[in-house]
């Protein structure tokens, strides 16, 4: 009982954040109240690395440390493409993957939205004339959205997914 | 005794070509190979890579055997010109050498006789059985893909016995990760034996260097990796400098060093914080994460590119750093020190944390010859192998660095190596911003023909690169990343732990996927 108490009033282990990123507070707030609407309170994202360098999976991951923590907005990244809204495809594809994501995109369920993050997804990477790659995603699958950038930053991502919420809730109309 | 006379010891008064870059070249005929490996292999001459390239000053395949020799900083490079498309394999010598036989046979469709492995490896069942893109006949353009059949079927090693199971993982993974195919043979929760397919993310970024300018092929190694993009950039620009005898300015000499610094901290960073969130304990990841996050925006304000890509280029930099965004830097680091030993002092003080990190995935010091284990995997089980000290490149020579070593293997060891190395990168960057040379950061320069060897010490280990210029254009570039290595030691690692501690294992090891399948 004593040591409960004093863990409740002793010194944090951690510190608090200072958050200075008002522009990236703005969008996730306004991307929170679209997905609290369009999504009924929840965005779920799968993403599929389909060849890339690995720094756009870096950012993605990012979005959910403590500087951003995008869950605050709805958004949560999940195992499985059952439970996915949204298919986040990075890098171009390569032959070698080309199975395994077009089987990762028929696991979801309709409807379903792919956002491609990263020039190499989009089919404007250095790649695209390579004998090991099909090219950006919209080879394999019909895309929504694509978001520039080698690699795209978290805003820059976060930027992109407010706006494919807004096409989404503009279609559905 | 210098390393040429060592050589001459072992092969009598023969011809070594001395290479661009600190290697030694040596032609051996075809039919002296074996005696010439065995040789080596008695005098404790260790394999760094093995590759092959076609119509070297030749025409016909020219294999590659890349040794070193502790206590050496030269590399000897035995070259052997085939007559033909087969040769035998050493791989029973030197099992490193399985993965890049299976590569060079892939690649160029030659035969080695008597390997114990010879299935495909970075070609999957997608690909034509006789396809070999690193021949120079065949240009780099789309082909057709057939269909998996039977007859092009990846056998996995079978372990058959009474309550054996296996657990069968990706390509896809769960979280946020990069696609590779784990095959587990389990009894019970306990791992009997680990199969690792790779090279889903195979891109063909050596073919696609093949007749470009070597300025231009500086995007392809930032692209190796993503977050070892200034780490094998560098080593590219470092292999066309010895090549081209371009004398780099000292100040892109030092702010390079600073840069590859930063690379490794927030790549440890966010090793650290992974081997917390692994053990289910994200109280303790947390301040690893803000760190990791504060040293990405200090590479923004540095560079513009949170990787830093785009900034290193042939000769020095693409540009200078200012005075100010370096005591940036500087204000940002001198906190540095005392919000990290906070951080490390919730993990290393939390008995859950220690009990899940302790004598888990050992990695056995015998293990690192063998398979050519380099970096924090290899210097947290008891070795002191260190490129920027054994080999060292840029400016890392005046720099007097003591190599970190923890003795034990196991993820505790990999986590306590990590933290000191961090402290030592800091101190290694504070250092060189007060004493930055002043002048240009670049200079130019004209493409040479030739060819050269480089190695760096990205966060993951040894990375080796080679290159060779032909007519001012890229005839031919090898990479080889310390991952290609690395990733055989984690099916040894994991033997005997449960299946739960694999993601701890494998993030405690820090395997590259993208600088593995190329």
């Amino acid at each position: 009982m004593f040591k409960a108490l004093t863990n409740v009033f002793k010194k944090k282990a951690t510190e608090d954040l200072q958050f200075k990123d008002v522009e990236f507070e703005a969008i996730g707030f306004q991307l929170k109240e679209k997905v609290d609407r369009v999504f009924g309170r929840s965005l779920a994202i799968r993403e599929l690395d389909a060849g890339s360098d690995n720094s756009a999976e870096i950012e993605l991951s990012n979005l959910s440390t403590p500087y951003y923590d995008v869950e605050r907005f709805g958004i949560t990244f999940v195992a499985s493409p059952r439970h996915a809204d949204v298919l986040i495809v990075t890098g171009a594809i390569t032959l070698n993957m080309e199975i395994a994501a077009k089987k990762t995109y028929d696991a979801m369920p309709a409807p379903k939205f792919v956002v491609a993050v990263g020039d190499d997804a989009c089919g404007c990477g250095i790649l695209d004339g390579s004998y090991a790659v099909l090219g950006g995603a919209d080879k394999i699958f019909p895309v929504d959205l694509k978001i520039l950038g080698n690699p795209p930053t978290p805003k820059m991502i976060l930027k992109g997914l407010l706006a494919l919420v807004y096409k989404i809730e503009k279609n559905s109309h | 005794m210098t390393f040429k006379e060592e050589v001459n010891k072992l092969f009598g008064p023969i011809a070594v070509t001395e290479g661009k870059n600190n290697e030694f070249y040596l032609p051996i005929e075809e039919a002296s190979l074996q005696r010439a490996i065995n040789s080596l292999a008695e005098n404790y001459f260790e394999l760094t890579i093995l590759f092959c390239a076609q119509n070297f000053l030749t025409d016909g395949f020219t294999l590659f055997y890349v040794f070193e020799r502790s206590g050496f900083e030269e590399i000897l490079i035995l070259q052997t010109a085939l007559s033909g498309d087969t040769v035998d394999s050493i791989a029973k010598k030197y099992p490193s050498a399985a993965w890049y036989e299976r590569e060079i046979a892939d690649g160029f469709g030659i035969r080695f006789q008597g390997s114990f492995d010879t299935r495909r490896l970075f070609l999957h069942e997608t690909y034509p059985l006789n396809f070999h893109p690193l021949l120079k006949s065949f240009t780099n353009t789309k082909i057709n893909t057939i269909p998996p059949s039977e007859e092009n079927a990846y056998t996995f090693k079978q372990v058959k016995g009474e309550g054996v199971y296996q657990i069968p993982v990706g390509p896809v993974h769960a979280g946020i990760i990069e696609p590779g195919h784990f095959r587990f043979s389990v009894i019970g929760e306990t791992i009997f034996n680990l199969e690792v397919r790779l090279f889903y993310k195979h891109r063909g970024l050596e073919k696609t260097a093949e007749g470009k300018t070597p300025q231009e092929c500086v995007k392809i190694a930032e692209t190796v990796s993503g977050d070892e993009t200034v780490a094998n950039a560098v080593a590219f620009c470092i292999a066309v400098e010895k090549i081209c005898d371009i004398q780099t300015p000292k100040r892109a000499l030092q702010l390079r060093t600073i840069l590859l610094e930063l690379e490794r901290v927030y790549s440890y960073l966010g090793d650290l914080a992974g081997m917390c969130v692994d053990v289910s304990y994200p109280v303790g990841a947390s301040p690893f994460f803000i760190l990791r996050e504060e040293i990405f925006r200090q590479n923004e304000e540095l560079t513009s590119s949170r990787f830093n890509k785009g900034i290193i280029t042939i000769g020095g930099l693409t540009k200078d750093i200012a005075y100010e965004k370096l005591q940036g830097l500087l204000r940002y680091l001198s906190t540095f020190k005392e919000r990290f030993n906070a951080a490390c002092l919730i993990d290393s003080t939390y008995f859950s944390v220690i009990d899940r990190f302790e004598t888990t995935g050992i990695v056995e010091t015998q293990l690192l010859e063998p398979l050519h284990i380099t970096g924090p995997v290899a210097r947290a089980a008891g070795t002191t192998f260190d490129t920027r000290i054994d080999y060292p490149y840029g400016i890392y020579k005046e720099l007097n660095l003591k190599a970190q070593s923890q003795p034990n293997g196991d993820v505790y060891s990999r986590f306590n190596l990590k933290v000191q190395e961090v402290y030592d990168s800091v101190r290694i960057i504070q250092n060189l911003i007060g004493q930055l040379d002043v002048g240009s950061v670049s200079v130019p320069f004209q493409i040479k023909d030739g060819y050269a060897l480089s190695m760096v010490e990205a966060p993951r280990g040894q990375n080796v690169h080679w290159i060779y210029i032909k007519n001012n254009l890229i005839d031919r570039y090898k990479v080889r990343t310390a991952s290609f290595c690395n990733w055989q030691a984690i099916e040894h690692a994991v033997l005997g732990n449960i299946v739960p501690d694999f993601p701890l294992i494998n993030k405690s090891m820090n395997l590259s996927y993208a600088g593995t399948d190329l």
